[in-house]
């Protein structure tokens, strides 16, 4: 684009949004540039730039962002839009250029409804902030994943992500109302009055998960709950996997924990070991009952019969209390896995009469064909019916030189989802798709994609919500 | 980059971590992503790897950041991002770098010892500190805020000493601590030898009392780091008048009012005190936000009110408002600076100083 150009449009962005909300500044091109994506991570790591932005712009509402889109449908630019930027499959970079939309001036509360228990937000408002929000007045938002401190309500809904307590209060596409939604061409569009209904199709369902290539969300409304009475925890030892499935499909048939979380025997070995310490080997398995203190007792009692029936040591409270309180230290620099490491976590979901098969597939699919790659795996998001798999490869040693680096990430990741998928598994279970997996989106779906890229081309028949990220 | 080893570290541990992005008073207050402890190690990162430049927007950067240390708080690996950004600002001047609103100050300090260009102190503080003139073994350090724009909580720190009868000399031409020169270019010569003049000019005396927290917490934590001797006994104001009050020598009136305590990051994270609270809770009821003491919000402060005034009126307000919701119908600041901003913002509720609010309830 030439600059006289260039500078015609960022005028109309400044319009848009106010000039102080309108950054060319190579700060903030930087900072738009790298995501938790391991391949941006690397990129940087190795002293080079990635695609940046052209322009970042900071609207504080849907009607800014209306008139962003307004603008960049005319000119027809690529919009990638940015919460927390802590989404760790590509999503939020521009690799396009064009704008990056930063949806965090959107961060304003305008309802806390103790009557129906929600909130209404922004939906640049930082997760943790609504938790506070919750807090002041005696409540919690039961959506705890690790990255509750750095990602945004909007980034959450966008890949549909999942937290600690899912297992009892559901993934984040539960803990919606309704939303407010600017589509590409800048109309402002509400879901529904309520969540439930038989009036059509579920939209807000449409445009969770929907990573920005869709609409983009600028306010919802988020369930809050009673602080629980009580929560306790028990820490069990199983001495293989098989068990500890079976024991916990036949918990869930009699009541819903808040916490489930079965490490593999590397994990229990390795992070179980160096943070919650647990020494002895087996698989360790984390459980939290919480609510009105009479059901907890009675929930309890259930826990610890069912579990004796499966041959699980009763390692006591001790443990998952520390797992507890420790549940977001595994993600801090020093403890999580770092460069020069590679890494990727595939989760993954299936039925129960899949998933035991899926991780030894997987399993011996990354091993077998990477040999120089480890492969370590947590089960921690439980459902009657299945459960899903937080499957990790790491290399130690990975080549030096970037355009190899990103040639074996992808090659390992495309052999462990190809696994998945050919077992009975999904794409991914609570991450996203981002630009990492975008191309096996058409291996999941099939003919099923018509109907992803039948909304995208009449949504946006500029193509220029997201480019290349979802598969779209 | 000339930057300790220790700093690239921590640098290379932040550049991909956003873990404490809700707990920076700045990030939060402005929704910019670079306010943040990762987007200020990720473009460092970028400089020390040749590629990117320690000039322009990546400087201002550095100076978006209000060295509060809550980020630092709030690591639970321990990485402590102020580190490197007071020593990349140093960097930055070494390398003609600095900002020209830096510079402004820096020429402020070495004219009018303060940043705020300042050329003298109020005409009714002046008398008040005349009345002190003599010299005793205790010297009251008023602190660049409180003397050159933070009068009210000067004159009302000196009438709290007066009521419990504590004898103190307060310096006319008082040196200056060395906090301003230390926040905006770190461990510069300069820096130290401002520190150095000032251990030598109250050398004489053996209690030091701040008035102003960032003094105390520049006197207690720097001057050790830099291996200066001051002699004397180092006091915060809040500190003595809790002990005032305990030992009976001064008796505070009761207000019917809901006191919300502000605390000073440098008091509740540097010097892990927390003398204001019982001091509040003599004169009314105590309405407690939900992030306290150790996990306190910074409300801004006059310093960095100099350079982006709209970015310091939006983190008081936010602030002020953390109070309102909770119910609270005054705020009660321990910083001199942080006070001031607060007072630059119309936030619907009543603010004031502990030195206020002791002078006022005596």
């Amino acid at each position: 684009m030439n600059e006289f150009l260039f500078d015609m449009i960022a005028s109309e962005l400044e319009d848009a949004v106010g000039k102080e909300n309108c950054s060319t500044r190579e700060i903030d091109k930087i900072t738009h540039s790298v995501d938790y994506y391991w391949l941006s991570r690397m990129w940087a790591d190795r002293g080079l730039r990635m695609p940046e932005a052209d322009i970042v712009v900071s609207p504080k509402d849907a009607q800014e962002v209306s008139k962003v889109l307004k603008i960049a449908n005319y000119y027809k630019i690529p919009v990638t839009t940015w919460g927390g930027g802590g989404g760790t499959q590509g999503g939020a970079i521009p690799v396009c250029g064009g704008i990056v939309l930063d949806t965090k001036r959107m961060d304003k509360i305008y309802n806390v409804n103790e009557k129906s228990m929600y909130i209404e937000c922004g939906t640049g408002t930082i997760y943790k902030h609504l938790e506070w929000m919750a807090n002041e007045r005696g409540k919690a938002t039961m959506h705890y994943p690790s990255s509750l401190t750095c990602s945004t309500v909007g980034g959450f809904l966008a890949h549909r992500g999942i937290g600690v307590v899912s297992t009892k209060y559901g993934k984040i596409d539960d803990m919606v109302l309704g939303m407010e939604v600017v589509l590409p061409n800048g109309d402002i569009i509400e879901t529904s009055p309520a969540p439930k209904h038989a009036a059509g199709p579920d939209l807000n369902q449409i445009f969770i998960g929907s990573e920005g290539t869709l609409g983009i969300m600028t306010k919802a409304q988020i369930r809050i709950y009673d602080q629980p009475e009580e929560r306790r925890f028990r820490g069990f030892l199983f001495k293989n996997m098989t068990d500890a499935f079976a024991a916990s499909r036949e918990l869930l048939q009699k009541f819903k924990p808040s916490v489930m979380r079965l490490y593999n025997e590397a994990e229990t070995a390795t992070l179980i070991k160096k943070i919650v310490g647990v020494e002895k080997p087996g698989a360790f398995m984390n459980i939290a009952i919480e609510g009105v203190s009479e059901l907890v007792a009675v929930e309890e009692k259930i826990l610890l019969s069912t579990f004796a029936k499966y041959g699980a040591e009763d390692l006591g409270s001790d443990y998952g209390k520390k797992w507890w309180d420790e549940k977001i230290t595994f993600f801090y620099p020093g403890h999580m896995m770092d460069l020069p490491q590679m890494f990727g976590t595939m989760d993954t979901i299936a039925p129960y009469d899949k998933i035991e098969n899926i991780y030894w597939e997987m399993k011996k699919a990354i091993e077998t064909n990477f040999p120089m790659a480890r492969f370590i795996a947590h089960f921690s998001h439980w459902y009657e019916w299945g459960c899903m798999i937080y499957d990790r490869f790491i290399v130690d040693n990975p080549p030096k030189d970037p355009h190899e680096a990103l040639k074996l990430h992808n090659e390992i990741w495309t052999c462990g989802v190809r696994t998945a998928l050919a077992n009975g598994g999904v794409v991914n279970d609570h991450h996203g798709v981002g630009i990492k997996l975008g191309r096996l989106m058409k291996e999941q779906y099939g003919p099923a994609m018509q109907v992803f890229e039948g909304l995208k081309k009449q949504l946006d028949p500029n193509g220029i919500l997201n480019p290349y990220k979802l598969g779209l | 980059m000339l930057i300790s080893n220790k700093s690239k570290e921590i640098i290379d541990s932040c550049r991909f971590c956003w873990m404490c992005r809700h707990i920076c008073p700045i990030g939060n207050a402005t929704g910019q992503e670079r306010n943040t402890a990762r987007a200020r190690a990720l473009s460092l990162s970028l400089v020390e790897r040749g590629a990117a430049k320690l000039e322009g927007s990546i400087v201002d950067n550095v100076y978006e950041c209000a060295l509060c240390g809550a980020c630092t708080k709030d690591c639970a690996t321990g990485w402590d991002p102020v580190k490197f950004t007071k020593e990349v600002r140093l960097e930055a001047a070494l390398n003609d770098q600095t900002p020209a609103y830096v510079t402004k100050m820096l020429e402020s300090v070495a004219a009018n010892k303060n940043p705020y260009g300042v050329k003298d102190i109020d005409d009714d503080l002046k008398a008040e500190i005349k009345k002190h003139a003599d010299k005793k073994d205790t010297v009251l350090i008023l602190g660049a805020d409180a003397r050159y724009i933070g009068k009210d909580s000067a004159m009302a720190a000196m009438k709290v000493l007066d009521k419990a009868g504590v004898e103190y000399t307060v310096l006319e031409d008082e040196p200056d601590t060395g906090y301003v020169l230390d926040t905006l270019i770190g461990a510069a010569s300069e820096t130290k030898e401002t520190m150095e003049k000032f251990a030598k000019e109250v050398s004489g005396f053996k209690t030091i009392i701040t008035v102003d927290p960032a003094d105390a917490k520049t006197l207690l934590r720097e001057y050790k780091e830099w291996n200066i001797d001051l002699k004397a006994e180092v006091i915060t104001f809040t500190a003595l008048a809790a002990k005032l009050v305990a030992d009976g020598k001064l008796s505070l009136k009761k207000a019917s009012k809901k006191y919300s305590v502000q605390d000073s990051f440098f008091l509740a994270r540097d010097l892990e005190e927390d003398n204001t609270r019982g001091i509040v809770e003599k004169i009314g009821d105590l309405c407690e936000m939900l992030l306290i003491k150790k996990d306190t919000v910074w409300a801004g402060n006059m310093l960095m009110r100099e350079y982006i005034p709209s970015v310091i009126d939006k983190v008081a307000a936010r602030r002020l408002e953390d109070a309102k919701r909770m119910g609270g119908e005054c705020v009660v600041f321990e910083c001199v600076g942080e006070y001031e901003a607060a007072k630059k913002v119309d936030g619907n509720i009543d603010i004031i100083s502990i030195h206020e609010l002791i002078a006022n309830n005596l």
